[in-house]
């Protein structure tokens, strides 16, 4: 392997005559003057002067080759390598055309490629095309995940990509990007049972409810319980919510608008009538006193109303109202007050107020991973709400800490999102993204981390992306997709082309303590998503169910004549308890025949079907 | 758009009319009866086979094949202000034999022959260009012979050549082949011989001008077809060769074979050999040979190239740049 061509102090083609070259493998270049050079193959190819064969126009065809390779020589063995290759560190001087090249040993690249051990890191998967230094390598870092290539578990044969979780101190932030199908849901799968096995509190919002990790893997049975004990999946509405007592009224006005946009009018409403720990019923109706009083009209109306009230309780009630009115109807515009009223019952009645959120609290105390599911509606209401109050307790623990005053515990923690475009997108605001935000920008001198997921990056909000260090890019076929990648990682134009392509599970990792990109696989996760069962084999193994109950009952029954149908229906009646119809019996009955499992049969009273 | 000068179109299609006056009469003979007039008179039309697997195994064995080529190009302007270089090649077709290179580099500015002549202005005679090819050739050959001990020793172009321009050289060369019984061929891409011609022309008075083989031969043969010249009409046979004209692919046009006389019997075995090694569709030309001219060609980068890096700076430019090279 020499250098050959034009060099750069960046880039240069190395040729070989016998060593094919992989992309993204890495290669020491031993410059005569400037060293030992490490350089990773940014574009391979091969090339044969006589193959396709066309020496001054002439195609050659397979006999003549034959014939040559009868008389000795192989043309095959003509094919040359050459690989464009791009220094890890640029080189003071172009890199000296003739160079020598060789394959680099194990040492000289483990700072560069494994930057910790995985006591310390996420094994998240393997460096490709590094299985040629793998043998070299420090025992721990051997046999410590598989990978799940064409369908077969495979041994580790290749380098660990070993994430540093001390570096997220100052990189904090990671971004997963890919098209669906790309492996995207899969790499965060992994990702979450890493954290898991490191015991990092973490909140993860769940609009697909798929991050259950109770279901391991067959391969991996000896690890059935590993995750058990170490996460939560937690229902908004049925499971936690929002206790109404704790808000306050910025809360509130967030969830309100969550539900649907805030007019000015709208927030001072609730500035004006909300109470600190007021509870859910007192506010709502306080509300609707007040609404009720303006829909009457007038004071005149309202004293009208006591006047003429059918019992105590009524004049009791009216007299409230007018109080309110009195008040409030001045500063309250009735349009504002029914507004917010018809949005504090659509979040009543989505069950948000409840619950209330002290066991995600508890949870994070005990380093367990937290899964809220709930619609993508409702989760970007309750996220937002969420992250306000912890991202809050954790920087308010912070800085009483700084300011040396007493302050309860609360840990850092980390926020984990599928769908992020739908949490912060860009060009429009949405309530969670201004939390989501201040986390981006903030949440490292917090100890707060995010890791958004979305396969539209370009949906994403820019602030939030440029806030991303470390970016996992999985397959990506949208064009204005991968010029948002291009724009937002440090990925290299070959690279860039080579996304549309990748195979669902390789990955670019964009990273800013690598401070380039690395080609890896995810490794094989050990639990699996629950949404697994292919939709069709759940269709046919609902009818084959189906067939084989209704088989059960009919065969008892044969043989099953015209006449005597109305009473076999009966019989089924009475001894299954399922109600057949006519129409739906002769139906079984003829598919079951189609099926072959039974046999149709004419006779001179009309047909019967019969045992075959 | 260049405008067409009239004139000059004019006289192209004069050229053409001419020549399909002159020809037309011969051309437009029933295949048939040329193909049995050259059977009669010149050679059996005969059908080749390729040789078989164990055969070219068999040439493996025997020391494989060893194909022989050269190149010349040359820079700057006019005599005696230029420089040529030559180069030739052996190369076997078992890869371990590393190929044999010879060459050479001429300018008229050190030719003692012209130091010695300064008055007169003379341009030294062109074959001294021809020879010192030929003879470069050879001396690959020689050297392959020696070295390399192969089966066979294919020439790229007809051999009557070297008897002409390095006359000694060959005659080396082929008491060599005999005495190690290595057979030596030409094949000869462009024939420019007139055998057929010169018959009809014996046989029918009428025809007047000289017909070349080469568009006589046009079409005339089916792919994998061969005429072994009859020993009477060959005029090659007085210089000691025997040849042949095959038809080794599927364009119309002919090849030509040369071998020694002594080793006349394995005519048909080369032949065969000659169309085991030519792709079907390409021009004719066995693949060796190609593979041998694409290694050994000095193109004009490389040439350009050489002189840039060993010549110093001064040197090449007040010597070898023309005015022409300067345009761009």
């Amino acid at each position: 392997m020499k250098v050959v061509g034009i060099t750069t102090q960046q880039e240069f083609f190395i040729g070989s005559k016998d060593r094919n070259f992989r992309i993204n493998e890495f290669l020491i270049i031993q410059d005569p003057f400037q060293g030992d050079l490490l350089g990773e193959v940014v574009e391979a190819k091969t090339f044969n002067r006589y193959i396709p064969l066309n020496i001054y126009g002439d195609f050659v065809d397979n006999a003549v080759l034959e014939s040559l390779k009868a008389l000795g020589y192989d043309v095959d063995e003509d094919t040359i390598y050459i690989c464009k290759v791009r220094l890890i560190n640029e080189a003071l001087y172009p890199v000296e055309t003739g160079s020598d090249a060789r394959l680099p040993k194990f040492e000289e690249v483990k700072d560069f490629m494994v930057r910790t051990y995985p006591e310390e890191g996420f094994v998240l998967g393997v460096i490709r095309n590094t299985d040629d230094m793998a043998f070299e390598m420090d025992e721990e870092l051997k046999g410590i995940l598989h990978t799940f290539e064409d369908g077969v578990l495979k041994e580790q044969r290749e380098l660990p990509y070993i994430m540093d979780v001390k570096s997220m101190h100052h990189y904090p932030h990671i971004g997963i990007f890919g098209g669906s199908g790309s492996g995207k849901s899969f790499g965060l799968r992994v990702l979450l049972e890493e954290v898991m096995l490191k015991d990092i509190p973490t909140i993860v919002l769940d609009p697909h409810f798929e991050m259950d990790f109770s279901t391991i893997q067959s391969h991996f049975e000896d690890r059935k319980e590993i995750f058990k004990q170490k996460f939560k999946c937690l229902q908004v509405g049925s499971h936690v919510g929002v206790k109404f007592e704790d808000l306050r009224s910025g809360d509130l006005k967030n969830l309100l608008d969550a539900a649907s946009p805030l007019t000015d009018a709208m927030n001072n409403v609730v500035d004006i009538i909300f109470r600190k720990k007021e509870s859910y019923t007192s506010f709502s109706n306080r509300l609707k006193m007040l609404s009720e009083a303006q829909e009457a009209g007038s004071s005149g109306e309202i004293e009208n109303r006591i006047r003429n009230a059918k019992n105590d309780d009524e004049k009791r009630a009216w007299e409230e109202r007018r109080n309110m009115y009195q008040t409030y109807d001045k500063t309250c515009p009735y349009s504002s007050v029914r507004g917010v009223l018809w949005r504090l019952n659509r979040l009543y009645n989505e069950g948000i107020f409840s619950k209330d959120s002290r066991e995600i609290e508890s949870s994070l105390l005990d380093s367990k991973l937290v899964v809220i599911q709930g619609s993508t509606r409702i989760l970007q209401v309750y996220s937002t709400y969420l992250l306000n109050t912890l991202y809050h307790r954790r920087r308010d623990y912070k800085d009483a800490l700084y300011k040396q005053l007493p302050a309860e515990f609360f840990p850092p923690f980390l926020v984990v999102t599928d769908e992020a475009h739908n949490f912060a997108p860009k060009g429009y605001d949405s309530p969670s993204k201004s939390i989501i935000k201040e986390i981006a920008q903030e949440g490292r001198k917090y100890g707060v981390f995010l890791t958004l997921a979305t396969q539209r990056p370009t949906l994403l909000d820019e602030t939030v992306t440029a806030q991303l260090n470390t970016k996992f890019i999985f397959r990506t076929v949208r064009a204005s997709d991968i010029d948002t990648i291009k724009e937002e990682t440090d990925i290299t134009f070959e690279e860039a082309k080579r996304l549309p392509y990748l195979r669902t599970g390789d990955v670019f990792i964009s990273s800013a303590v690598v401070g380039r990109t690395i080609f890896a696989r995810i490794r094989a996760a050990y639990s699996t998503s629950p949404h697994t069962l292919n939709p069709f084999d759940e269709l046919w193994n609902k009818s084959k169910e189906d067939d084989d109950r209704y088989y059960d009952i009919i065969m008892k029954k044969l043989p099953i004549s015209e006449v005597d149908m109305l009473n076999v229906i009966q019989e089924i009646e009475k001894e299954e308890g399922i109600t057949l119809t006519l129409g739906r019996l002769e139906d079984k009955l003829q598919s079951l025949a189609k099926k072959q499992y039974i046999k149709k049969e004419e006779t001179f009273l009309g047909y019967r079907y019969i045992k075959v | 758009m260049y405008s067409l000068n009239k004139d000059l179109s004019n006289r192209i299609k004069d050229v053409n009319t001419d020549l399909s006056n002159r020809f037309n009469s011969i051309f437009n003979k029933d295949k048939d009866r040329l193909r049995n007039f050259i059977q009669s008179n010149v050679g059996m039309i005969l059908t080749l086979e390729k040789l078989t697997g164990s055969e070219l195994e068999d040439i493996k064995i025997r020391g494989g094949l060893v194909g022989v080529d050269g190149s010349n190009n040359r820079m700057g302007g006019s005599y005696p202000h230029y420089i040529e270089a030559f180069q030739a090649m052996a190369k076997s077709t078992i890869r371990m034999n590393e190929p044999i290179f010879v060459s050479r580099v001429y300018t008229p500015l050190l030719d003692e022959r012209i130091q010695n002549n300064l008055d007169t202005d003379e341009e030294i005679p062109e074959e001294n260009k021809d020879s010192i090819l030929a003879g470069l050739e050879v001396e690959a050959a020689i050297e392959a012979v020696k070295r390399l001990n192969p089966h066979i020793v294919l020439m790229d172009g007809g051999l009557i050549r070297y008897n002409i321009y390095a006359a000694e050289k060959w005659q080396e060369l082929m008491l060599l082949c005999i005495e190690k019984d290595i057979l030596l061929a030409g094949v000869i891409k462009d024939i420019k011989t007139s055998i057929i011609g010169d018959e009809l022309k014996r046989s029918f008075k009428d025809i007047n001008g000289i017909l070349y083989d080469r568009e006589l031969l046009y079409g005339l043969l089916n792919y994998g077809e061969y005429i072994p010249i009859g020993e009477d009409v060959n005029k090659k046979e007085r210089k000691g060769y025997t040849s042949a004209f095959i038809r080794s692919s599927l364009l119309p046009m002919v090849i030509g074979l040369d071998i020694l006389n002594e080793q006349g019997q394995y005519l048909e075995y080369i032949s065969r050999l000659v169309l085991s090694l030519t792709p079907e569709n390409s021009r004719g030309v066995p693949l060796w040979l190609d593979i041998v001219d694409k290694e050994v060609k000095i193109s004009d980068d490389m040439l350009k190239a050489l002189l840039e890096r060993y010549l110093d700076r001064g040197i090449y430019q007040r010597f070898f740049v023309s005015e022409r090279d300067k345009r761009s």
